[in-house]
């Protein structure tokens, strides 16, 4: 246990000391990527990580720092997905509006959703959450005039940048993706490190004390789900115009429980892991297509062996690193 | 419409059988088992994996309900009791039940395969006229059934000694440990009960519809857990009452606005009544300690 | 700042780990394939070279009576629902492929090289077809597609396949704007309103029915031809009423509420818009209150599944098919007592589709003597291949026109009607 520790504070120190020359590695590598040669399966893949990890990042804000579990975020994701490729293919939307439109839907559904929490908690709120996501779905399929039915909405354009069509031959997605998830990115470690973050953790590790701390549950629990509902359904609405196509089936109860192993299995409360967790759940299928009929077995063992023997994550450890106060404090401590 | 009534009450009936699993295994663990909904599909495939033997279908039935009786044991000291005595998080268990649904599921499509297959109808004795109504002997017997069962599991919860142990690791586990009660065991025999009745769920609703599938646990699992918390989740007779509500409203949205919209009828009712009554109808108020 | 850091070496590795997995992965195809490519052109030309010797070859291969095939193999693909709840039709497509490879193979290959069958599994789910497309696309080594299974899976992983010029022949896709999406687009299916229009037949001209409910499945499928149906309907005048048209959803098995409406409508007759998997529990509900409802189905429904989940209750149900196993044509008793023998249960409508989309692009490039996709495509538009569901042509656009028969259920068996 010990020797562990120390290899995580060494990592962490390390890491923590050449971070521009590592920030500079990955901005290279990933921007360096397509043109590695990389054929447009692996392109595809690479769009598809980067999805899931906005998903899990949106999620996380929710699980891992307000302690909610939400079992319906494939209804924030349909949201987006739809608001977005409507806008585009019926009023003909600009791709940049009509994403920022969906955002705007997304949080009247988080501040929906977010009001049962006044009055529910632990799993009765996770089947509330999962009750959204299967309502969301059969509006979708009912409302004929507006979402097609079961028919889908398709064919979805692409998103334009200076006139020019983003597809996948030309990379355009691809950036479009970076650009997104840097942006999701950003602004969750901007939340998480606000007063807002330390009022989430506040909340996730006793309640009733944070109330005693004059902290607005509500109004916080409420913002929680809002902030989570707009990322998932910003990078929903994004991957809407990658897949062309989308009908109510492709937001079901396991795209939920996808996003949500995504969070546990990196590791909840972090950033760090949900880029992990989002590369294994997403590469792991594609890898063992060869396993056939044993993949979700081998997929359902996984999760449980996690559970048993690493249940904060493979990357959800405890920083070792001391914390460090900032100028300010420091020079009011120390007089 | 008379008709439309006894149809959702059947369907309530059948919720509720499954239910009931929920319900006891989360007023003992404060744990939402999803593995339930496929215990449920499990048992209705090892029913008709016996009844391929050819020794009827009673026998068959019995040796399935002890089967699927014994994989909730088994579900609960593999993966959950481990977990419990690690002290993890609740979600870690929340995400195992998940794993173990979808192992159990593919297992399932993997041997059975995923098509729909039949399976011998129980208690078809044709069907009887009233009036304009046509009600079927099937429908009946299923209502008889599930009550004779809740009425037996009430007796077991309320009158043995192994229910006195039950409803004491209910009400706080730690001192049922400490007044002698082999927790352990009781959470064994609770995750057994659930199996028991999950199976009996399986092969009354493959009876009765004459078709099962690997993937069938996925929807009643969804629905009876909403009928469990609905009626009040931990409490018995909550059960059965949640599972009629759901079973009859879907039939009357089914009636009243078309059959695609009763997948959620289940959710938006219990939406409601959670803001409502937030226990749901039977749950007793829980206490939070400071 | 700490955590943006972790996170951004957490992406790092991640990265670094995908592309190398990438470039991996890239290592051992990118040979292969190129390899495969200079083969094909070189085979190709030699082809072209030796067409003289080509053909004296096939004929001693014929004189023989088979020899073996050698050289690099030809891939079909065939991707469809291998797991998941459709996999039994995806199963069934690639059961077909590898019987007709087999075939070939016995006959002395395709062009005189074995023909390989490689299976996809798009579990049915429109995002892994579109994955699966693209990893098609990109190995590049495939001399076509057969599959996809429903039409909204087929319409995603079309356009991909059209950009890339890798030819798709579905067996299935019913969509009417399905095989418009481009040349290299076919189907070897025919379109819903033909379907619907031999379903209703059965019902009006057949059967002489009148008041018509119809259930239909709630599915991309379901939808559309529960709308052309309804339609159709319309068209016929006054003499035909749809009484009830109501949607149930696929995953539930109890339809009576559907059908005590379709019942208090004074329904007599009840168009199944759905699978085997609908009609049966249909049929059983519906009998089980009102004993003398005529059930009709679609093509789907001839599967031996039907009898054994509808039981009694399917007996006297119509339906209209492309494709009749019992039927005494040699050919076709030949395929079904091989398929019967191979696979222990004879092969459905969608199934034999398969067999014969395999063989029709197997002849396509025997005939064209490569693999060229774009010479390929231009020759199916050309052929008459007489398979074992009947004689087969596409038209200007990928569509097929076949014949319908009439098929009914008569003591446990399918039957042709009259």
């Amino acid at each position: 246990m010990k020797e562990k520790r120390t290899f995580i504070y060494n990592l962490e120190y390390y890491v923590g000391k050449f971070k521009f020359p590592l920030l500079l590695i990955c901005a290279v590598v990933l921007i360096g990527l397509p043109f590695l040669g990389t054929s447009q399966y692996i392109m595809n893949l690479a769009i598809k990580i980067g999805v899931y990890a906005m998903f899990g990042l949106g999620l996380n804000l929710l699980v891992g720092y307000v302690g909610l579990i939400s079992l319906g975020h494939a209804g924030f994701v349909a949201i987006g997905a739809y608001t977005c490729s409507l806008l585009l293919l019926k009023a003909g939307m600009n791709f940049w509006l009509a994403l920022l439109l969906s955002a705007v839907v997304a949080a009247l559904f988080g501040i929906l959703l977010g009001l049962p929490t006044l009055r529910l908690s632990g799993s009765y709120l996770s089947i509330v959450t999962l009750g959204f996501g299967e309502i969301v779905k059969t509006i979708l399929k009912n409302w004929k005039s507006v979402t097609g039915g079961t028919l889908g909405v398709k064919p979805i354009p692409k998103p334009t940048l200076f006139g020019t069509s983003m597809t996948l031959a030309n990379n355009g997605l691809y950036f479009i993706m970076l650009f997104l998830l840097v942006l999701v990115t950003l602004f969750c470690i901007v939340v998480v490190k606000s007063k807002t973050g330390r009022a989430f953790l506040a909340i996730k590790t006793d309640e009733t004390a944070a109330v005693m701390m004059g902290i607005n549950v509500t109004y916080y629990k409420v913002l929680a789900f809002v902030l989570s509902g707009v990322i998932c359904a910003v990078a929903g609405g994004y991957y809407a115009t990658t897949m062309g196509y989308i009908d109510p089936n492709s937001f079901t109860f396991d795209t939920s429980t996808t996003i949500l192993s995504i969070v546990i299995l990196g590791g909840m409360g972090t950033t760090r892991g949900i880029f992990l967790g989002s590369l294994i759940l997403i590469v792991f299928p594609e890898l063992s297509r060869a396993l056939m009929d044993y993949r979700f077995v081998v997929y359902g063992v996984i999760l449980v062996l996690m559970m048993r023997f690493r249940p904060q994550g493979i990357l959800g450890w405890k920083s070792q690193v001391p914390y460090k106060l900032s100028k300010r404090v420091k020079k009011e401590v120390e007089g | 419409m008379i008709v439309q009534l006894f149809n959702g009450l059947t369907l309530g009936m059948a919720y509720a059988l499954i239910a009931v699993g929920y319900s006891m295994v989360f007023g003992i663990l404060r744990l939402v088992n999803f593995s339930h909904g496929s215990v449920y599909a499990f048992g209705a495939h090892a029913a008709l994996l016996f009844v391929g033997f050819q020794f009827g279908l009673l026998p068959a039935a019995i040796l399935s309900l002890l089967l699927t009786g014994v994989l909730g044991v088994l579900i609960d000291k593999t993966a959950l009791e481990p977990l419990r005595k690690k002290g993890s998080v609740p979600v870690a268990s929340l995400i195992t039940t998940i794993g173990i649904s979808n192992i159990i599921q593919n297992l399932l499509t993997v041997y059975f395969g995923s098509e729909r297959k039949s399976f011998p109808a129980v208690f078809d004795f044709g069907s009887f006229k009233i009036g304009d109504i046509t009600i079927t002997s099937k429908q009946i017997c299923m209502c008889l059934v599930s009550l004779v069962l809740m009425a037996i599991l009430v007796i077991i919860v309320q009158k043995t000694k192994v229910g006195l142990a039950m409803r004491a690791t209910e009400q706080n586990s730690k001192a049922a440990n400490m007044m002698g009660v082999n927790v352990n065991f009781v959470i064994s025999f609770t995750f057994f009960i659930a199996g028991v009745s999950a199976s009996i769920a399986g092969v009354l609703i493959g009876g009765y519809y004459e078709v099962v599938y690997p993937t069938m646990g996925f929807m009643a699992g969804l629905k009876a857990f909403a009928a469990a918390v609905l009626g009040g989740i931990g409490s018995l007779p909550g059960a059965i009452v949640g599972g009629l509500v759901i079973g009859i409203s879907e039939s009357m949205a089914a009636t009243f606005l078309g059959s695609t919209w009763r997948d959620c009828m289940a959710f938006v009712i219990l939406i409601i009544v959670l803001l409502v009554k937030p226990n749901g109808l039977f749950g007793k108020k829980g206490i939070v300690k400071v | 700042m700490k955590k943006v850091v972790a996170v951004l070496m957490a992406m790092a590795l991640s990265m670094a780990a995908l592309a190398g997995c990438g470039s991996g992965k890239d290592e051992t195809k990118a040979p292969e394939t190129k390899a495969d490519a200079a083969e094909t052109k070189a085979d190709a030309a030699e082809t072209k070279a030796d067409a003289a010797e080509t053909k004296a070859d096939a004929a001693e291969t014929k004189a023989e009576g088979g020899s073996e095939p050698s050289g690099d193999p030809i891939y079909i693909a065939v991707a469809g629902p291998m797991t998941g709840d459709n996999e039994n039709y995806g199963k069934g497509f690639y059961n077909a492929a590898t019987m007709m490879a087999e075939e070939w193979n016995a006959k002395g290959g395709c062009m005189g090289r074995p023909v390989e069958i490689v299976q996809y599994d798009d579990k049915n789910s429109p995002e892994e077809a579109a994955s699966i497309a693209q990893k098609i696309a990109s190995d590049g080594n495939v001399a076509g597609v057969i599959g996809h299974f429903a039409s909204g899976v087929c319409m995603v992983a079309a356009p991909t396949y059209q950009e890339n010029k890798i030819i798709e022949i579905s067996p299935s896709s019913s969509h009417p704007d399905y095989s418009g999406i481009g040349e290299y687009i076919f189907r070897n299916n025919t379109v819903i309103r033909t379907e619907a229009g031999a379903a209703l037949d059965i019902a009006v001209n057949d059967l002489g029915k009148t008041k018509i409910g119809v259930i239909s499945i709630m599915t991309d499928w379901g939808t559309s031809t529960g709308a052309i149906v309804e339609e159709l309907i319309a068209e016929m005048g006054d003499k035909v009423e749809l009484v009830a048209h109501e949607e149930v959803e696929e995953s539930s098995d109890d339809y009576s509420p559907a059908i005590t409406k379709l019942n208090d409508a004074g329904a007599e007759v009840c168009v199944c818009v759905g699978m085997y998997s609908l009609d049966g529990p249909v049929a059983k509900q519906y009998k089980a209150i009102n004993p003398d409802i005529q059930i009709i189905g679609f093509s789907n429904a001839y599967d031996e599944q039907l009898l054994e989940l509808g039981g009694e209750a399917v007996e006297g149900m119509c339906f209209p098919v492309l494709f009749y196993s019992g039927s005494d044509d040699p050919a076709i008793k030949n395929y079904v007592d091989g398929y019967t023998e191979k696979f222990g249960g004879a092969p459905s409508a969608l199934t034999s589709q398969a067999y014969d989309s395999v063989g029709m692009l197997l002849t396509a490039i025997e005939e064209c003597g490569t693999t060229d996709s774009e010479t390929v495509m231009k020759k199916l538009y050309e052929i008459t291949y007489p398979g074992v569901t009947g004689e087969t042509k596409f038209d200007e656009i990928g569509d097929v026109q076949k014949e319908f028969v009439k098929m009914t259920v008569k003591d446990g068996a399918f039957v042709p009607m009259n």
